[in-house]
């Protein structure tokens, strides 16, 4: 399910623009969206959900037009939505909570629902715990919920808003592996400002930096931008002043850096192979 | 709107301080005024109408302050525990979702005041031997008690909208004494007008008149103009 938008600006009231002119293409398959916070992603994702109205521009998703409302429906008719900020009700338990919203999703008979129900639970494992109400449920658990609820109508179009932020590297891992899983036909748009998310999992990305769109292409193409720009510093003294430290390590009575400099930072300086973090650091810094 | 009703209601029937804020009041009710005990001594007619006539009276005295507070928090809710992302990028409609919410909370809240006014009646049809008046206790249930819950409940949905919850729930309680119960000859008031939210016009009017000695609801109804008049001039028209 093939995603157009074209000058795309969303004003809030009291003037602050989230997004600017955003034109972009999301292809079939899994998408990544990255940006730093207050780029403008969720409400980007908000407006792809039918949650919000754009200021200006336009939005066609699988060819329906998200400006009516006979768009928008049809549209949520074959979403599914993860929110960044996810809630559920406490007093229900994980398996009546899904059925609540299977029913909202059109999902009518009751047998249908309940294996669907029983499939899902079993995908994001909580199948053990799907009779336990949700207000005991930690983060991971309710994250995992939340997919299972954009999943209920088999979405061709599944959009998750920062799905792995407070998750333990165990949980995050295995979250994002599922969502590669799922894409297949289906178009997974995966927003996140954590830039190895996105590495282990899409092809193509975006890039939002206020509002406007900085980047479009490959995972190789964003790396690109950083080739011939990262270099490691071993020192015992500072951090080099020009460029961007993007780690730094103990090493013996000294420190290692990694930085991203159009130029070595450092006479000790030597050249590093680019990782996407540091073509998005590069991107950002221009 | 029907998964939206009965998730609500199920969700809203059982909440532990529903019953217990209920418990309560009906508690005060039971200890205070004679809920227990209908002394029918003024009444005229069939004994097991005017008896569920006054025991509804009682109840709808202080029980309605129970469900509008009990509701006032659920309009809300979805904002609240952040649900509502969730729910709007499901393809059901917002309208539909809202009545549904509005019948199912509504309702929902409305049993234990039902559990509380029917378990009344069938103490009565048993220990006075007059099963007739449990279809006299449904007769002025629906008649009487549902439709200034219907009312009580738009009011609770819409007011938390305009006002913080707490907020509303303080001004509520000023409502129902205000509207409710204060007699006119205190002051302006909607008390015992048709405006009054406690269903005594019709309960009087098709259920059991009201006991020959009483006073404050036993003024007979008048009019619309009446009522009206004595908003602007309660000592005169009060008497009608």
């Amino acid at each position: 399910m093939r995603i157009d938008v074209s000058g795309l600006t969303k004003t809030y009231k009291g003037g602050a623009r989230a997004l600017d002119g955003l034109t972009l293409t999301v292809p079939t398959g899994m998408y990544g969206l990255l940006g730093s916070n207050g780029a403008g992603k969720t409400t980007f994702m908000r407006i792809l959900a039918g949650l919000l109205r754009p200021t200006s521009g336009r939005v066609a998703i699988g060819g329906h037009d998200m400006a009516t409302a006979e768009g928008r429906l049809a549209v949520q008719r074959t979403l599914g939505y993860l929110p960044q900020d996810l809630g559920v009700y406490p007093d229900l338990s994980a398996r009546r909570f899904l059925d609540y919203i299977a029913l909202l999703k059109g999902l009518h008979s009751r047998s249908a629902r309940r294996r669907r129900i029983g499939e899902l639970l079993e995908v994001v494992a909580l199948s053990d715990v799907a009779d336990r109400r949700l207000k005991g449920f930690s983060g991971g658990m309710l994250r995992r919920v939340g997919i299972a609820q954009a999943l209920l109508a088999d979405p061709r179009l599944l959009i998750v808003d920062e799905p792995t932020t407070g998750l333990d590297p165990e949980e995050r891992i295995r979250f994002r592996t599922l969502l590669a899983q799922l894409a297949g036909d289906r178009t997974v748009l995966l927003s996140t400002h954590i830039v190895d998310d996105v590495a282990q999992t899409c092809r193509s990305l975006a890039v939002l930096a206020k509002g406007r769109l900085a980047f479009q292409g490959t995972v190789g193409d964003l790396v690109s931008h950083a080739y011939h720009r990262v270099w490691t510093v071993s020192t015992p003294g500072p951090a080099p002043v020009t460029g961007r430290v993007v780690s730094a390590l103990p090493e013996g009575t000294g420190m290692r850096y990694r930085v991203v400099a159009a130029a070595p930072p450092d006479p000790r300086a030597r050249p590093a192979e680019p990782t996407l973090e540091d073509g998005y650091l590069a991107l950002m810094d221009g | 709107m029907i998964a939206t009703l009965r998730y609500e209601f199920a969700m809203q029937v059982r909440r532990p301080s529903l019953w217990i804020v209920y418990a309560l009041v009906f508690a005060v009710l039971i200890v205070a005024l004679p809920f227990g005990s209908l002394d029918l001594n003024d009444y005229e007619g069939s004994v097991g109408r005017q008896a569920m006539s006054v025991a509804a009276q009682i109840l709808v005295s202080l029980l309605p302050i129970v469900y509008g507070c009990m509701l006032a928090d659920r309009p809300s809710r979805d904002r609240v525990l952040r649900v509502d992302g969730i729910l709007d990028a499901t393809p059901s409609g917002r309208t539909a979702r809202l009545i549904g919410k509005y019948a199912g909370v509504c309702a929902a809240t409305a049993v234990p005041f039902a559990v509380a006014y029917f378990g009344r009646a069938l103490l009565y049809a048993v220990v006075e031997g007059q099963p007739s008046a449990l279809g006299w206790a449904a007769l002025t249930f629906l008649a009487s008690i549902v439709p200034g819950l219907v009312f009580l409940g738009a009011l609770a949905f819409a007011g938390p909208l305009l006002l913080p919850p707490m907020v509303f729930r303080v001004l509520f309680v000023a409502y129902w004494f205000w509207g409710n119960l204060i007699p006119a000859a205190m002051m302006p008031t909607l008390s015992h007008t048709i405006f009054s939210a406690t269903g005594e016009y019709v309960r009087y009017g098709i259920v059991a008149p009201p006991p020959r000695a009483a006073s404050g609801p036993a003024r007979r109804p008048c009019s619309t103009s009446c009522a009206r008049s004595r908003l602007r001039s309660p000592p005169g028209c009060g008497s009608a």
